[in-house]
């Protein structure tokens, strides 16, 4: 990839306002013309955004002020908070839950009518994204099909 | 009205089918992705993005 003198800086947002911040900063940066390329709002990371610009980002710059925008998060050091663009790559092509789940594994439901069960998972279904679960505490084992982002790892090995 | 991501070009539309791909739009979509100017932007060429907009970084 050709050089560029573009460089990625962190954002602190209020908590789920990610989006919002990202919207409204965009905005900002059409009417005034602040040299902002991109906006990235990862789902994993949560209070931050990632701006990409060919200049540094000021926050004294009245343009930039925007609702549940906290600041530039900074480095030790005086022009330090920037963050490689390998960094980001990762975001940019996150990888599905699911790829790491494997037969056996403990979950854990953080959603719908067993949200806080802990379950094993018997099968796994990667073209649809879903996972076969079998709840670990309860009496008689039925098997129950979710999507993958409806469980968190606890264990990722079988015992 | 649902915000919905294009399956193929995974940009972000109201519409029920993406306004540039004209494939079917789902709502099943994560992570955003806005590009202002895709000629300067070097995660815009890293995705092969071309044209400015909202992107969602993840669609199902």
């Amino acid at each position: 990839m050709e050089d560029s003198k573009n460089s990625i800086y962190a954002l602190k947002t209020s908590v789920g306002q990610e989006k919002n911040v990202a919207r409204m900063l965009a905005r900002k940066v059409r009417d005034s013309g602040i040299e902002i390329n991109a906006i990235l709002v990862p789902e994993s990371l949560r209070g931050y955004i990632l701006v990409e610009s060919s200049s540094k980002i000021d926050m004294r710059n009245p343009a930039i002020r925007v609702p549940h925008l906290r600041g530039v998060v900074e480095g030790k050091t005086e022009g330090e908070s920037k963050i490689e663009f390998e960094e980001v790559k990762r975001f940019l092509k996150p990888e599905p839950i699911i790829s790491s789940i494997k037969k056996g594994s403990i979950v854990e439901l953080i959603s719908g009518p067993f949200k806080g069960e802990r379950a094993k998972v018997i099968r796994i279904d990667e073209s649809r994204e879903e996972v076969v679960l079998e709840l670990i505490e309860a009496a008689v084992p039925i098997p129950v099909t979710v999507k993958g982002d409806q469980i968190r790892i606890i264990q990722k090995e079988a015992d | 009205m649902t915000e919905k991501a294009c399956t193929r070009c995974k940009r972000i539309t109201s519409d029920e089918r993406c306004p540039v791909c004209n494939v079917p739009a789902s709502t099943n979509w994560s992570g955003l992705l806005i590009i202002i100017d895709p000629e300067k932007s070097d995660i815009a060429r890293e995705l092969d993005i071309k044209l400015p907009g909202e992107y969602a970084l993840r669609v199902r």
